[in-house]
């Protein structure tokens, strides 16, 4: 029955973060009531128990007791590595944290533990608990927890990128046109990078210890844009576009772009540019109704990418 | 119905319920239970569990003691349970990426307790500091007045008039909508609205309105039930098959395909409903050579392998002139 075993979770926990020392296994079977007496079922017992509140994020440790000899592994929970350092949050910046978690839907996440922790809903009562609806949901990649891990401990990590292997100091996440992004300093090409992380293949390796990385990123709360992703110097390039097109475009270049208002309303917009490409994309998803203007090398090369499909040569893929 | 709780599930709300008891002795055990979302009945089942916790030596005072006596509770000699489990890296990115993504919705108070109560969090998680925030969740640009505008029409059920560019017709027109929901998906806001020129439902990018107006109207149209999706293609709409060589695979990845088979070369061929004409030109030509049409082709009706180098040539007559 589930009590027996909440019982004895609880117990296991409060023995192992009154501890000052690491508690052997047998300390443990002799300290901890509700363990079977036979000793490999309890230590069927324990091994489970232990998975059970690792995965809840309790921080139990296994270190070699001192003077043992084979040495024997030792249990214990750091208190400091447990216990939340407490935000302080008013009752209404609590009832803030629950509103937006509604509103913003983290998708898979179980938020309700986590305003658990930090005392509950704040509202008075129902009456005062407003009715909100999503209106936004964020997706959820598999190794966001272990970057956004990294960050707040200021772990390097390491991680294979389009066929490279970068290894990073990682400073932030950012959620822009439905992708995360990764962005932090690049030790192997000493500045600082963005990443899409579904572009990263495979996991993230830690590769440094906690508190390795103090560096902070360059400029915080920037828009990442495309044509601004990739090593190397920026080109600036000009492009000229029709007053009908104007205004969405101008809501779609953040970042570092320059933009003058012609008199016909159309824009000239001046863009650092270290992707190409994805400038041309840009560029193109307007049809006739832009042009790449300067620099003449960047506007020959639109040119000959059209004039080959133009000729219907464009193909083989 | 919700299912049984486990042993898991109830330790983790017993690790967060008692520091709050701790901290706030003599509390109402009706206010505890709401506050954490439980029945009064499985909150005293759960405190129940507490009397049999304790330290070495067990002795009274290093055994668990609560006591609930006129509809209130204490807690005593929980020192080890004095305070709540830190937030897992799963839980503090969700709370910071919530508070964030709600924080960057025009019209929120960029001051008010949700800004203040993000600063407390980042800081209790070692992160932040003053110059930078480590999660920046954003949904898209939208110009603050006309999602105000729009947020508003959905929540009174009132009318608005649009100013809209359509990318995809390449065209502009004012247009009266009904909105019914606003909402943010894949980088961009939309408004899921009834639209009284279509005399339909249709979805409008929030970022391609150039102005709203609200009528003050009343609407008289309610919403569909299941609410709208970014392109939901029809029977009717047209297909597409492509060869995409392996620097397109991103087309696999942001349109819905019907028919996906690998290619030898490491590339795909795919099958795609067509929204509209100009939203086929605009993927071919940025393809390039990235991209062959394998149907319709020359020899079948709907034949679009013409379509890309058109669009191409009024591209370069701009260039040209």
């Amino acid at each position: 029955m589930a009590t027996n075993k909440l019982e004895r979770l609880l117990k296991l926990i409060a023995v192992l973060l009154d501890s000052t020392r690491p508690l052997s296994a047998e300390d443990i079977r002799e300290n901890v009531e509700g363990y079977p007496d036979d000793k490999v079922a309890f230590r069927r017992a324990f091994e489970r128990d232990k998975d059970e509140i690792r995965e809840m994020g309790v921080p139990l440790k296994v270190v070699p007791i001192p003077a043992t000899d084979p040495p024997l592994d030792g249990y214990l929970i750091p208190a400091d590595e447990y216990y939340l350092a407490d935000p302080g949050l008013e009752p209404e910046e609590l009832a803030a944290l629950h509103l937006a978690s509604m509103a913003v839907r983290f998708e898979g996440s179980a938020n309700a533990e986590a305003l658990w922790k930090l005392g509950g809903q704040g509202f008075a009562d129902d009456d005062s608990r407003p009715d909100v609806d999503s209106i936004a949901s964020v997706p959820v990649d598999p190794r966001l927890s272990r970057l956004f891990g990294a960050i707040t401990a200021g772990t390097p990590v390491s991680f294979e990128y389009r066929d490279e292997t970068r290894t990073m100091e990682p400073a932030r996440l950012d959620f822009q046109r439905g992708r995360w992004y990764l962005t932090g300093h690049d030790r192997d090409r000493d500045g600082e990078r963005n990443f899409r992380l579904d572009r990263i293949d495979g996991d993230i390796t830690i590769v440094g210890e906690p508190g390795d990385v103090t560096r902070r990123p360059e400029r915080a709360g920037r828009r990442i844009v495309t044509w601004e992703m990739g090593d190397g110097d920026p080109v600036m390039v000009v492009l000229r576009i029709d007053a009908s097109h104007a205004g969405w475009a101008q809501r779609q270049m953040h970042g570092d772009a320059e933009i003058v208002t012609e008199d016909d309303g159309a824009i000239l917009a001046t863009l650092p540019v270290k992707n190409e490409e994805a400038v041309r994309s840009f560029v193109l998803d307007f049809l006739e109704h832009a042009e790449v203007v300067s620099p003449p090398d960047v506007r020959q090369r639109t040119i000959d990418w059209l004039e080959a499909i133009a000729a219907g040569t464009g193909g083989e893929a | 119905m919700a299912r049984k709780p486990t042993a898991a599930d109830r330790i983790r709300r017993v690790l967060a319920i008692v520091p709050w008891i701790v901290a706030n002795p003599g509390s109402p055990v009706v206010e505890v239970a709401r506050r954490f979302d439980i029945d009064e009945a499985d909150l005293v089942a759960d405190l129940d569990v507490l009397w049999m916790v304790g330290i070495p030596p067990y002795t009274p005072d290093a055994l668990v003691e609560v006591t609930i006596e006129d509809g209130r509770v204490w807690i005593h000699y929980a020192d080890f349970f004095s305070r709540p489990l830190k937030l897992t890296p799963d839980q503090g990115l969700a709370l910071l990426a919530s508070s964030d993504g709600l924080l960057s919705v025009p019209g929120t108070d960029p001051e008010g307790p949700l800004a203040r109560a993000l600063t407390k969090l980042q800081h209790s998680l070692g992160v932040g500091g003053d110059d930078a925030a480590v999660v920046d969740v954003d949904f898209g640009s939208a110009d603050a007045d006309v999602l105000a505008t729009l947020r508003t029409a959905a929540a009174e059920g009132t009318e608005v008039e649009i100013d809209y560019f359509s990318f995809n017709r390449n065209e502009r027109s004012v247009r009266v909508i009904a909105p019914w929901r606003v909402v943010a998906q894949e980088g961009a806001w939309y408004v899921d609205a009834y639209c009284h020129r279509a005399e339909a439902e249709r979805l409008f990018r929030v970022d391609r309105v150039e102005s709203a107006v609200a009528t003050g109207e009343v609407s008289a149209m309610k919403p569909s039930s299941d609410g709208g999706t970014t392109f939901s293609p029809t029977t009717t709409s047209p297909r597409v098959t492509l060869d995409l060589s392996p620097d397109a695979l991103w087309v696999a990845e942001t349109y819905p395909c019907e028919q996906v088979e690998d290619l030898k070369n490491g590339g795909r061929r795919v099958t795609l409903a067509v929204s509209a004409d100009a939203w086929l030109e605009r993927l071919l030509v940025r393809l390039g050579p990235n991209a062959v049409v394998v149907a319709p082709t020359a020899d079948e009706a709907a034949d679009v392998s013409g379509v890309a180098p058109a669009a191409a040539q009024r591209i370069l007559a701009r260039y040209l002139s």
